[in-house]
């Protein structure tokens, strides 16, 4: 039943407070920037379309809350997840040195079945804005990467849409080949997938 | 009229030692002849024991047709043969209480109004004599005109009492027979009645109280109530807010009053003619009075809309197919969020009907069409709590100054000011300024002007203290990396921050600080005052400090006070009631969310299961909600109405939860019908924001906290009558087993009337009710546990 349908894949986006995540997100789906986002507070998503390899997939883009605290209750949507992209801000160096924790974070609680090849991506954004405000280095940032196991990169600008289409393609790549992966494994609890129970969650009334 | 020229003169007044042999100095109040005394129109006289004037019947909504006229308790002569110094129960049989219209009084109109003026405990030593009144005590007509009435005391089965909310509704009462009738609303201007102003001043004057019954402030009702002791007994209902019993039989105690005497053996055979009701069916017998007032109608419409919403000829038959037939429900999840779409609109349609109807007035038609068919619970509750609506109107600076003494001392309750609040809401502007801090506890409720001054001008040094400690060490404070970390947290969230309000709008003045991210795009004053409020805060507050979510919450107090010291203790009145929502360790936030789920559980026990079935039920689709109390939700001039209402604690301190609960329940059928999956039923609460109608979440919130406390009574007493026992039982958590449970959905009328009629067998499958749910009758603010907010702030820095 599940192999005709369209698979549905999960994507949760990390990072500090103000570094741009909702606006990644927004400029990806919606095509479009504004500086009036407010701060997210608890958790929302939003769904897109996208080919890959001439296959069609729905991508569900989860943003959540920056401040650390509130992620102890992310468990509600961790789980299920199919790929994890974490964001920083290249002129703000705390925000790249939490990348490591926002990571461990999340390998705990969505607790993969294989977390040392569970799909990360790493986006530096805002880099519309100046340079001499330039924190943390490409050269820096594709070091960390690379000690990762070799973490795709991207510097993105939100704002400008730089680098974002590309980004989220990679994304959609990896998160694809990881439900596939869990798929052959035999997970079937994928809890994200609307498909899958039609009949026993039927409506109640 | 000559009949009490004499005696009148001084109540106190004692008559002689021996007066002539003249009728009208009887003073014995067992003197049996004065039935005897000739009337001059009548030929019949009754005694007039109290009189209370300027009582109304209020025929219609329009004022010029209201009716003035006498409350009384007379005295008729007892039947031939019977001595009436016998038992009480034959006294109550003679002593009748009445409502008599000005117009119709005639000559005895100076006597009632020289009863009224009598002030003293007991009646009256002389005999008033007046013309009986009218002779039956049905609700029919009379030779004194339609409303007139009698009743023996002892034909009361119940009375509604509603005491007066200043500024809203006079007080009211309703007497209920014991062969079921209900007579005309009685409403005590009290503002006109002569004796009411001298009873209440003389209250002032002898106890410095003036409250009566309940802490309320004394008003003419209070004086039928004594009255009406003196005769019978009056039992006020623990579970019908406004009802009070006389002489209530076993089973009403049972079913109405108290759990206290659930004990009582609830078996013994029936006594009355009105406990051969059906307890449950009285009371909404009862409570239809409240819609012979106008009314808004709410939620019967609504409901069948939304239930009926895919037979509407106005949804297109393709998108009813696609919903309805079961082969198409698998195409369906081809598109994604199809259902979430279809909901939404189904909702819209629902939403634009009900705004439409909300202005639909109550006809006679109407209320007997309720009266034939099935009016549930709920409707009559929402209907109930929806009276008025129109005229909640917000409270002005100009109705509150008259509250003050001339020391500036409030001369009203607390209560009373949190009932006006919480049903009227404050107008905006100056009001606003100045009521909300009272409502966030920076003006203490007893205090006076002077006192007052003295506050803010201390409490405005001591902000200016506070922020001295940060602003004059921050060279140094800026190399602690905490502190870092929390101002950058607050300068992206300001500039993120209300920016459409008004006052947040736009950058007119260089931004500070080159190194912030907002230092090309600028800054203006009010933003920087919020970043210092916050600053502050979060050295006033260490153990918490500054945490995502207080901006938001900041911002309409600063909006509304525009001066940062006040605006901070105001703020720092908010974070009390709220400081469980920012803990390290969230533990708050997630005792909330329990609580949520077990009112679900208990209030909407189909709900819950199907959200059961939508893998749903950790709530987490409330967190923002509940977070920062709906600011997200709602429209900027709607958040600072509901902040205040949940500010006054008048219900709960925990009535957001219920407005949690009302937003559900206003969309519980799309839910059921359409989301399946916690994804969906998140984004489908996501985007509820800016569309939820706040007056009509306001009733129904509190529609559904008045079911709340009765279920929470009834499953108490249910419980309590099965075990023997003469508590409430309580338990961690709710039972789990809900099958069957819909009866669990109407508690409040199917399990109590069981429980008076006897047939309540020891049955434990329903529901009880778990801690959580308890607290949320609380008034009294709940503030995290110590132990675990000092093991977040020792976690929450370096």
């Amino acid at each position: 039943m599940a192999s005709r349908k369209k698979p549905m894949l999960k994507v949760i986006i990390l990072g500090d407070s103000g570094v741009g995540k909702t606006s990644l997100m927004n400029q990806y789906v919606n095509k479009k920037f504004t500086t009036s986002y407010k701060a997210t507070i608890g958790a929302d998503f939003l769904t897109k379309e996208v080919l890959v390899d001439d296959r069609l997939v729905s991508m569900q883009l989860w943003d959540t809350a920056g401040q650390e605290r509130f992620q102890s209750l992310g468990v509600a949507f961790y789980r299920g997840a199919d790929c994890c992209v974490l964001v920083y801000d290249v002129n703000n160096a705390k925000s790249f040195d939490t990348l490591d924790s926002w990571r461990d974070e999340f390998l705990i609680q969505a607790s993969p079945r294989d977390p040392d090849n569970f799909p990360f991506v790493v986006l530096g954004n805002k880099i519309d804005v100046e340079e001499k405000k330039r924190a943390i280095s490409q050269k820096r940032a594709m070091g960390f990467c690379q000690s990762k196991g070799g973490i795709p990169y991207f510097e993105t600008s939100a704002k400008e849409a730089v680098n974002v289409e590309q980004a989220f393609e990679i994304i959609a790549r990896n998160a694809l080949a990881q439900e596939e992966s869990e798929e052959f494994t035999g997970d079937f609890q994928d809890p994200i997938n609307i498909h899958l129970d039609n009949e026993a969650s039927g409506c109640a009334c | 009229m000559s009949v009490s020229s004499r005696s009148t003169r001084d109540p106190i007044y004692t008559p002689p030692e021996s007066p002539t042999g003249s009728y009208y100095d009887l003073s014995d109040d067992n003197e049996l002849d004065y039935n005897t005394i000739t009337h001059t129109s009548t030929g019949r006289s009754v005694k007039l024991l109290y009189s209370k004037s300027k009582v109304y019947v209020h025929p219609s909504a329009s004022q010029k047709d209201n009716i003035a006229g006498f409350m009384a308790l007379l005295q008729q002569k007892a039947p031939a043969g019977q001595s009436s110094s016998s038992s009480s129960a034959s006294e109550a049989s003679q002593v009748l209480l009445a409502w008599i219209p000005e117009s119709a009084l005639g000559d005895a109109y100076d006597t009632y109004v020289k009863v009224d003026l009598i002030d003293a405990e007991s009646p009256p030593r002389q005999s008033y004599l007046v013309p009986p009144p009218p002779a039956s005590y049905s609700t029919g007509s009379s030779s004194m005109g339609n409303y007139a009435f009698a009743i023996p005391v002892s034909q009361i089965y119940s009375m509604l009492i509603r005491p007066p909310n200043i500024g809203w509704w006079w007080g009211s009462l309703v007497i209920n027979s014991r062969s079921g009738d209900s007579f005309p609303a009685l409403f005590f201007h009290d503002s006109e009645c002569a004796s009411t102003i001298a009873q209440s001043k003389r209250r002032a004057r002898k106890t410095f109280d003036p409250f009566g019954e309940d802490g309320r402030l004394f008003w003419g009702g209070d004086e039928v109530l004594r009255w009406l002791r003196r005769y019978v007994r009056v039992e006020k209902s623990q579970v019908e807010p406004m009802l009070y019993l006389v002489d209530p039989t076993k089973e009403d105690l049972v079913s109405f009053v108290t759990k206290s005497i659930v004990d009582l053996k609830i078996n013994e055979g029936s006594s009355s003619a009105g406990a051969a009701m059906d307890p449950i069916t009285k009371v909404f017998k009862e409570a239809r009075w409240g819609l012979l007032e106008r009314l808004t109608r709410v939620t019967q419409f609504t409901r069948r809309t939304a239930e009926t919403i895919l037979d509407s000829p106005q949804v297109p038959p393709q998108v009813r197919r696609l919903l309805k037939n079961p082969e198409v429900v698998n195409l369906q999840d081809e598109f994604d969020s199809a259902r979430l779409y279809l909901a939404r609109w189904a909702m819209g349609i629902a939403e634009q009907s009900e705004r439409e109807h909300q202005r639909m007035i109550w006809t006679n038609r109407d209320i007997m069409e309720l009266e034939d068919t099935d009016v549930g619970e709920f409707e009559i509750l929402e209907m109930d709590t929806g009276r008025d609506a129109a005229k909640r109107k917000p409270l002005t600076l100009q109705e509150w100054n008259k509250w003050f003494d001339r020391h500036g001392k409030l001369t009203v309750t607390v209560d009373e000011v949190k009932d006006r609040v919480f049903h009227g809401g404050i107008e905006e502007g100056e009001a606003r300024k100045e009521i909300w801090l009272w409502l966030l506890d920076v003006y203490p409720w007893d205090s006076t002007l002077d006192e007052r001054i003295a506050l803010i001008s201390s409490k405005r040094d001591e902000y200016y203290r506070l922020k001295g400690k940060w602003w004059d060490d921050f060279e140094r404070r800026s190399n602690d990396e905490y502190w870092r970390d929390q101002k950058n947290r607050i300068e992206k969230d300001v500039h993120r921050t209300d920016r459409n309000v008004p006052i947040f709008a736009g950058e007119d003045i260089p931004h500070p600080d080159q190194d912030s991210p907002y230092s090309e795009v600028g800054t203006n004053v009010h933003l920087e005052q919020m970043k210092d409020m916050l600053l502050t805060y979060n050295e006033y507050n260490t153990t918490l400090g500054y945490v995502q979510g207080m901006s938001d919450m900041l911002a309409p107090i600063y909006a509304v006070m525009q001066d940062d010291a006040v605006a901070f203790w105001a703020f720092v009145g908010f974070m009390e009631r709220t400081e469980r929502n920012f803990l390290r360790d969230q533990s708050g936030m997630r005792a909330q969310l329990v609580a949520l789920d077990h009112l679900v559980q208990l209030m909407d026990p189909k709900l819950y299961a199907h959200l059961e079935s939508a893998d749903s039920t950790n709530f987490f689709f409330f967190f923002r909600m509940l977070l920062v109390w709906f600011k997200r939700e709602f429209k900027w001039d709607d958040v600072l109405r509901l902040w205040e209402v949940l500010w006054t604690n008048f219900l709960s301190s925990q009535y957001h939860l219920f407005i949690a609960l009302a937003i559900l329940d206003r969309h519980r059928t799309v839910i059921m019908d359409h989301l399946r999956q916690f994804d969906e039923v998140l984004k489908y609460v996501n985007e509820l924001s800016n569309t939820i109608d706040l007056k009509l979440t306001l009733i129904r919130a509190e529609a559904l906290f008045k079911k709340f406390q009765r279920t929470v009574e009834t499953v108490d007493r249910k419980r309590a009558a099965a075990q023997g026992k003469g508590k409430g039982v309580t338990q961690r958590r709710p039972v789990a087993a809900r099958a069957g449970s819909s009866s669990a959905n109407v508690t409040a009328s199917g399990s109590s009337a069981a429980t008076a009629n006897g047939t309540c067998t020891v049955e434990d499958d329903g529901p009880s009710i778990s801690d959580d749910l308890r607290k949320l009758l609380s008034r009294e603010i709940m503030r995290p546990d110590p132990t675990a907010s000092s093991a977040a702030s020792a976690s929450s820095k370096p």
